[in-house]
């Protein structure tokens, strides 16, 4: 479908509202980025993320009829007619030829010639290239089938995406910062430990952050001073060991909530920035859950919002970034805003929410992204989830529940299991996005699909 | 340490980092599938082993193999150097 958000996207990014996009999903960008920065210290990372991967497919809901979704897999066949009987028109999906287990789409793209001829003609015919965050390999790819990039290259995109440059650029902009401090150094995380030692003991906890971390990775609570030293030592025994005492995070108070935000500003390549949309944001120890909408602000929030949008786009744009930008925000348990969090110069979960929110939710009613677990011994048909959500909304006046991602529900069943016995359980995520006239209303529909969903899973056992 | 105490620390400190009383689990329990442990709850699984059992491990040396199951886990603390005992 072509929205006006994406219509309005387009204008910004290139010039022109009915540009073509080629758009590659690229979750994780940050693992990419990452590399040649010192973190927290972690076990060497697992090498596919199917289910991760698999969030690619958020991609058709966003993209326009005139436009291009590169999946490693093609749509299940059901999940796309069911699209269609909504009424939503698609782009057209490729699919690479040479697919591996644990390669990321790019890198499936960039080992399949047919499809880089296919994408070829698309930069012939005008086309850019739209990945979630750019990383060397989107870049390459772009340079390999003559697509120009939509969005700047790696090099400006990974500098503004640290969380350290996030945190500067939140204090020069004069925006009010989560009390803490940036770390590149040993001795710089040690003195920042040392000077919240009272609040510590006092049972404040502090959160370090990885200037890279994303989705609840590369994130520690620290409870109390001797989680701290312990910190301390693990660092400084691999200091000694690699002879390398940077490490790149930053510290900041826990501080108590009554609700995370997240918000989205567009950078056009003329440097005018809009603010999209302002969402709550559903978190779990730092995992994303899902998005409520719209957020519950006062004005006066609202309006210290749309400031530091203004602020944080003007000094992107400075130093070079256009595109997308997701910020993170929280309101405090005293309601006082801390407007930035983290600024994710990306795609953002929310961003492709943007298309179908537009289409799929009046004005004055709310709605909610979410996705549901699942735990299955089998790869489940979408006729099952079709069947399992057929007549939640019966009964519910103006409630309606949209499947907005379904290859997540078996992406996990394609990891392959030790050789012999049964195959092991393995877990799914089904996302969706569920609209109705009020919030209660909505909560009740929420609990609707949690169980429906819920007669699709195995049993739970006891301990879990 | 005999192994069952080491179960009975491994149990403890997955009840504190995942804020749950699992009560007794058994060996073959998969920490990430069935506990949904995540790769940054193991930092602070070791931290709080650390506490309990008296070792000193460093994240980056880990096989995460190691970490497939509660026996697993216990065969890895078995292995590994205690400093304060």
């Amino acid at each position: 479908m072509s929205t006006r958000y994406v219509r309005g996207i387009k204008r910004a990014l290139t010039g022109a509202p009915d540009t073509p996009l080629v758009l590659l999903c690229n979750f994780e960008a940050e693992a990419q980025w990452a590399r040649g920065h010192v973190g927290l210290p972690a076990p060497p990372a697992n090498a596919a993320r199917p289910l991760v991967a698999a969030m690619e497919e958020l991609g058709v809901l966003l993209a326009g009829p005139d436009d291009t979704l590169v999946l490693s897999r093609p749509l299940d066949p059901g999940y796309r007619d069911y699209l269609a009987d909504q009424g939503l028109v698609l782009p057209t999906v490729l699919v690479p030829e040479n697919c591996l287990p644990g390669r990321s789409t790019t890198e499936n793209a960039l080992d399949s010639p047919v499809l880089l001829d296919q994408m070829r003609r698309r930069g012939a015919a005008g086309a850019r290239l739209l990945p979630m965050g750019t990383t060397t390999h989107e870049q390459e790819l772009a340079r390999r089938c003559g697509l120009t990039l939509a969005v700047p290259d790696a090099t400006v995109v990974e500098r503004v995406n640290s969380k350290i440059y996030g945190r500067r650029l939140t204090e020069a902009a004069g925006l009010r910062p989560v009390p803490g401090a940036c770390c590149e150094t040993r001795q710089e995380l040690a003195d920042v430990l040392a000077r919240y030692q009272l609040r510590l003991e006092s049972g404040q906890p502090l959160v370090v952050k990885d200037a890279y971390g994303v989705s609840g990775k590369g994130l520690l609570v620290l409870e109390n001073p001797t989680r701290a030293a312990q910190l301390l030592r693990m660092v400084d025994r691999r200091a000694a060991r690699t002879g390398d005492d940077r490490i790149h995070v930053v510290v900041e108070e826990w501080l108590p909530k009554r609700c995370d935000l997240n918000y989205q500003v567009t950078i056009g390549r003329d440097g005018r920035a809009g603010l999209d949309f302002v969402k709550q944001a559903l978190t779990a120890q730092g995992v994303h859950q899902g998005h409520l909408m719209p957020a519950e602000l006062s004005a006066e929030q609202y309006r210290q919002i749309e400031h530091a949008a203004g602020e944080v786009a003007a000094r992107l744009y400075a130093d070079g970034y256009h595109g997308m930008v997701g910020v993170d925000a929280i309101v405090g348990a005293d309601e006082t805003l801390y407007p930035v969090l983290e600024i994710n110069a990306r795609l953002n979960m929310s961003t492709y929410q943007g298309g179908i929110t537009e289409l799929c939710q009046p004005p004055d009613t709310v709605a909610l992204a979410r996705h549901y677990p699942v735990r299955l011994a089998a790869p489940l048909e979408f006729a099952a989830v079709r069947r399992a959500l057929d007549g939640v909304c019966a009964g519910r006046p103006a409630a309606r529940v949209l499947v907005t991602c379904f290859a997540t529900v078996n992406a996990n069943a394609l990891v392959p299991v030790g050789a012999g016995g049964p195959p092991e359980p393995f877990d799914g995520r089904l996302y969706a996005l569920l609209v109705a006239p009020d919030r209660d209303r909505l909560a009740d529909l929420d609990r609707a699909v949690r169980a429906a969903v819920t007669i699709l899973s195995l049993a739970e056992e006891s301990h879990d | 340490m005999e192994r069952n105490e080491i179960v009975k620390n491994i149990q403890g400190a997955l009840a504190e980092v995942l804020m749950r009383d699992f009560g007794p689990l058994p060996e073959n329990t998969r920490l990430f599938e069935d506990l949904h442990l995540d790769s940054t709850a193991i930092l602070e699984l070791l931290m709080a082993l650390e506490d309990n059992i008296g070792i000193e491990v460093d994240p980056e040396k880990l096989d995460m193999g190691d970490f497939r199951t509660i026996g697993t886990l216990t065969d890895f603390l078995e292995r590994t150097p205690k400093v304060n005992s």
